[in-house]
């Protein structure tokens, strides 16, 4: 251990657990992860991470969430960027914090269950970079999380199951003592316990009641808080969970966050402190320094913040999590619905209540959004989609509290068949979750590697079985350009040609200086030619651009 | 001295005839043909003429030449090395316009054009050959003459074109149906080829190195030696790679060099010119040929004794005496050559003429750089595919690896394919590193072909920084 108030990389889970159990006081993660998905449509990039990196490996940080959710799929899609090279350089960057992954269970970083032997191999690869694994399914059914966990118990990295929390029918202390059961049950107690209150749900005092109730039957279990700001009371309901005992709390920085995603690390700090609670290892100074250079680089992702500003207590009515919430939003003024979003959550709410009251978290949160956006433009159950089917098929395990009316499984399983079949001759025949054959990875990585032309690693191959079409985009991206993380944002977001004697600058990998100067832009029929000196030497490259539509 | 000197070359070797020539006072004009108009030795030169509208054919006419060194006013005229610089009709000719030919006399240039007289001199002063025929009569005779060689020496056995050089007009044969076989195709090609079908046969050596001896021979009898080189590694018999000196044995490198003097004083030899041998795997030399020109790797051999052969060229065409003596001239160090090509080793080293987008060249100390390119220049297809010669120096021959592996790392050439890449495989090679090396070297590592070509990263982002300004947002980020 380097420091003494804090734990290290270089320490084993055990003895990390050994630490916490030990160490009085709060310890907090920084999820930078949840701030881009939630508050800026996962747009932050590398440029940014890297630029306060050294901040924040000082602060004394229990973890850093940085990988996982939305952001693996999004990272290849919207950043270009090869989530392990990612790893690698906030690893190399942030030497003294332990990196933490959220994970969707046998989902992984998808939207559908994987084969085992593809869970093992994504577990153990990512598991190179990643010390805190923090799981948990959209139904809480446990034995969705047991294949993933027990890859993490293998590759000897922490292992942090969660309770997805949520309020209403079903959603009572009771139930989740016995989740925390079932989990220990299976796992043990060597774990952390999350409770994920995504859609920044129930009052300060309803989180000490669960955590009060959870620590009452399981004394030793350590606890941690993963909430939402959404409706600006989330440091209410950390200071309740802190007091009552949780050993991790989830925060942002204030100089980014604290919207729809983790409410800010220094004011839960000067809650804490004032109330006589330690932070071990967390330093003042260089929390303030991230900010500080956080807020220059806010603008550049401006344009990506949530269409409506400002907190929503609406949030629980409709319990959107602040992730989903930002991009069904982008989805919805996509499609030229915003003017409508209040319909679409009127009725999210509804088939929330229809389809059994679950938690709205992926892959659940996009079924069920994606269902009221289809019912209001389409009529109720009308187009149904293949996974609300999965659904309601069992796909994905058991509805936690009660099923669906009948009229809706008569309405969404025989939409489309043409066997004639009933829906209770459906379900008695296909229900059910499947057990999925191994991936044959051999013959997939001699698929890629035809793509490609070229020899993969293993790390693509892990990409392509998950997001085969999207991960080969991604990797001939890479092939032609490189390592396009180094450019800095306001070049990534630009909007307009850049005029004549812009000077790009940017740091690489090993710290060199880069200059791209532009020298002229010319256009003739269809091409774009443009001249640039790069790093003094002078280049003219030749783009064909397609005719906007109507021009 | 003279006032002024044509070069009747193009490309690198144009341009450092130029350097050397502009050092001694002299003006310098460069001819050109239609087709090579945006050639860099044009813009080098004090003055140029066009002789023709290409292309090669102009750069082969000596009538042409000979008037734009008259209109021109040059008195003298280089040849460089290939073109007409071992065509004795040229130096003739010059002669006879009262223009000075820089080179050996036109004699000498018959002589030692004719690899059956060269060697039949060379073997008059004592001078060891490869055993060899003379030349071999067409039909029976001829046939019977080749099969009673065989049977004495056993194969290989290499048919050669008694005019051929540079590597041209080589056969090796492995049995008597290839070597029938081979003298029948020499014939056709040699005629093909220089206009001549005369071939012989030579005891092939299995994988021998190949060693040549730099020498200068004044009009005042003095002939000096400037030290050995080792030019094994060949790709078809196409020198690769060459350095100075050649490492051999300190008594063998002697007998060498002296034996190369020797040579030149049996063949009146005048100015510079390289005697090669060929040494076989018990340190037996063989007389090869002679080279009775200025060779593309003379740049080691400077490098190392740091003498300006050119420069010497120049002063000895003009009458003067060499500038230094045998006991003047030391060696120091190590020199190595490279020739940078515009050739895709991957496709079996074809030419890969184009528009050179980035042309970054490497500097610092021990480098040295025979160019003849620019950034945004096009290769025409028409000419030979040279861009640069890279030498570099090193006390040692390790510390000369070395520095050749940086210059490589950072020779940034792009648009066309060249042998950089390959080079750089070459030069973190075991086998390389530690010179053990002859002329199966290419032949016997073909897995240094296995190899990436890439853009500098920082290309590849300039490349996509374009493709924003074209696009005007960036069509990557999901936009």
């Amino acid at each position: 251990m380097s420091e003494r108030n804090r734990v290290t990389p270089q320490m084993s889970s055990l003895e990390i657990l050994d630490f916490l159990r030990r160490t009085p006081g709060v310890f907090l993660t920084n999820n930078e992860r949840d701030v881009s998905q939630s508050d800026f449509r996962c747009r932050i990039m590398p440029q940014t991470t890297l630029k306060v990196a050294p901040y924040r490996d000082s602060t004394g940080f229990f973890g850093f969430e940085i990988i996982g959710g939305a952001t693996v799929h999004l990272d290849l899609m919207n950043k270009q960027i090869n989530p392990f090279e990612k790893l690698r350089l906030v690893r190399k960057a942030m030497p003294n914090t332990l990196i933490q992954a959220v994970c969707r269970g046998r989902n992984l970083f998808g939207y559908r269950p994987y084969p085992d032997n593809v869970i093992n191999l994504t577990v153990e690869l990512f598991s190179k970079y990643v010390d805190i694994w923090r799981l948990y399914d959209f139904l809480n059914h446990v034995p969705n999380l047991v294949t993933t966990a027990e890859a993490v118990k293998r590759t000897g990295k922490l292992l942090m199951p969660n309770i997805c929390f949520s309020t209403g029918y079903g959603h009572t202390d009771d139930y989740y003592v016995g989740k925390a059961e079932e989990i220990v049950s299976i796992l043990g107690e060597d774990i952390i316990l999350g409770i994920k209150n995504h859609s920044a749900l129930g009052s300060p005092a309803r989180i000490a009641g669960l955590v009060r109730a959870i620590r009452k039957r399981f004394p030793d279990l350590l606890i941690a808080y993963h909430g939402h700001n959404t409706d600006g009371n989330d440091l209410g309901r950390m200071f309740a969970a802190a007091q009552e005992g949780v050993k991790i709390v989830e925060v942002s920085d204030h100089g980014f966050g604290g919207i729809y995603s983790q409410a800010p690390a220094l004011s839960f700090i000067q809650n804490l402190h004032d109330d006589g609670i330690p932070t071990p290892g967390i330093k003042i100074q260089p929390l303030l320094d991230t900010s500080d250079t956080l807020r220059r680089e806010r603008r550049y992702y401006e344009k990506f913040t949530s269409p409506f500003r400002g907190f929503d207590p609406t949030v629980k009515r409709h319990k959107l999590p602040g992730g989903a919430l930002s991009l069904a939003l982008e989805q919805a003024e996509k499609a030229g619905l915003l003017e409508r979003a209040h319909e679409v959550f009127s009725e999210l709410i509804e088939v929330r209540k229809e389809l059994g009251n679950f938690w709205l978290v992926t892959p659940g949160s996009q079924i069920l959004w994606s269902t009221a956006l289809s019912n209001v433009l389409h009529g109720r159950y009308e187009k149904p989609s293949d996974d609300l089917k999965r659904l309601l098929l069992g796909r994905y395990g058991p509805f936690p509290f009660y099923d669906p009316r009948e009229w809706i499984f008569e309405k969404v399983l025989e939409s489309g068949r043409s066997d004639g079949k009933k829906w209770h001759e459906i379900l008695a025949e296909e229900a059910g979750v499947l057990e999925l054959p191994d991936d044959d990875l051999k013959s997939r990585r001699l698929q890629l590697e035809r793509h490609l032309k070229r020899s993969v690693t293993d790390e693509e191959l892990c990409m392509y079985v998950q997001f085969p079409i999207d991960s080969i985009e991604f990797f001939r991206f890479a092939d032609r350009f490189g390592q396009a993380w180094l450019l800095p944002p306001d070049v990534w977001f630009r909007e307009g040609g850049f005029p004549d004697g812009t000077r790009i600058a940017f740091p690489d990998e090993k710290g060199r200086t880069h200059h791209i100067d532009m020298v002229s832009t010319r256009h003739s029929g269809d091409s774009v030619h443009t001249s640039l000196l790069v790093d003094y030497h002078f280049q003219t490259y030749t783009t064909k651009v397609p005719k906007k539509k109507g021009a | 001295m003279f006032k002024k000197l044509l070069v009747a070359n193009r490309g690198e070797i144009a341009i450092r005839i130029m350097r050397s020539a502009q050092e001694l006072g002299i003006r310098t004009v460069a001819i050109y043909e239609e087709t090579d108009k945006t050639a860099s030795h044009i813009m080098r030169a004090d003055e140029a003429i066009c002789i023709g509208t290409g292309p090669r054919k102009d750069y082969l006419d000596i009538d042409r030449i000979i008037h734009a060194a008259q209109s021109t006013r040059a008195e003298a005229i280089h040849p460089g090395y290939g073109f007409l610089a071992e065509n004795p009709q040229f130096s003739k000719q010059c002669t006879e316009a009262g223009l000075v030919f820089i080179g050996p006399p036109p004699q000498v240039i018959i002589d030692m054009g004719s690899k059956v007289i060269a060697r039949r001199i060379m073997e008059e002063a004592g001078l060891p050959s490869i055993p060899g025929t003379s030349v071999l009569e067409h039909g029976e005779q001829g046939e019977g003459a080749a099969a009673a060689f065989a049977e004495k020496h056993r194969f290989p056995i290499m048919v050669k074109a008694v005019a051929g050089g540079g590597g041209r007009g080589i056969r090796v044969a492995q049995n008597m149906e290839e070597l029938r076989r081979f003298i029948a195709i020499g014939r056709s090609e040699a005629k093909m080829a220089f206009g001549n079908d005369q071939v012989y046969l030579e005891k092939g050596l299995t994988n021998p190195r190949h060693v040549e001896v730099q020498i200068l021979a004044d009009m005042h009898g003095q002939v000096v030696h400037l030290g050995t080189r080792n030019c094994s590694i060949q790709r078809r018999h196409q020198k690769m790679i060459e350095m100075a000196p050649a490492f051999l044995p300190d008594d063998l490198s002697n007998r060498i060099c002296e034996t190369a003097v020797r040579a030149a004083r049996a063949s009146n030899y005048l100015n510079a010119g390289t005697v090669e041998f060929l040494i076989d795997q018990d340190d037996n030399f063989y007389f090869l040929e002679v080279n009775t020109r200025i060779q593309v790797e003379h740049t080691v051999t400077e490098v190392i004794t740091g003498i300006d052969i050119v420069r010497e060229q120049i002063r000895v065409a003009a009458g003067e005496p060499l500038s230094i003596e045998q006991k003047d001239i030391t060696f120091r160090g190590t020199a190595i050559e490279l020739r940078i090509t515009a050739e895709d080793p991957k496709n079996n080293f074809m030419p890969d003429p184009g528009v050179i987008e980035l042309y970054q060249s490497p500097g610092g100390h021990g480098t040295r750089l025979d160019g003849a390119v620019y950034q945004g220049y096009e290769i025409p297809r028409y000419y030979d595919s040279m861009l640069s010669k890279l030498t570099v120096y090193g006390f040692t021959w390790n510390e000369a690896v070395d520095r050749l592996r940086r210059t490589l790392d950072s020779f940034l050439i792009a648009g066309v394919k060249t042998t950089i890449p390959y080079y750089k495989q070459i030069v973190n090679d075991p086998d390389f590193i530690n010179r053990n090396f002859d002329t199966s070297y290419i032949e016997t590592h073909p897995h240094l072909l296995d190899y990436q070509e890439e853009l500098p990263p920082i290309d590849k982002l300039a490349k996509l920084v374009a493709e924003i300004n074209a696009y005007g947002y960036n069509p990557y980020s999901g936009r």
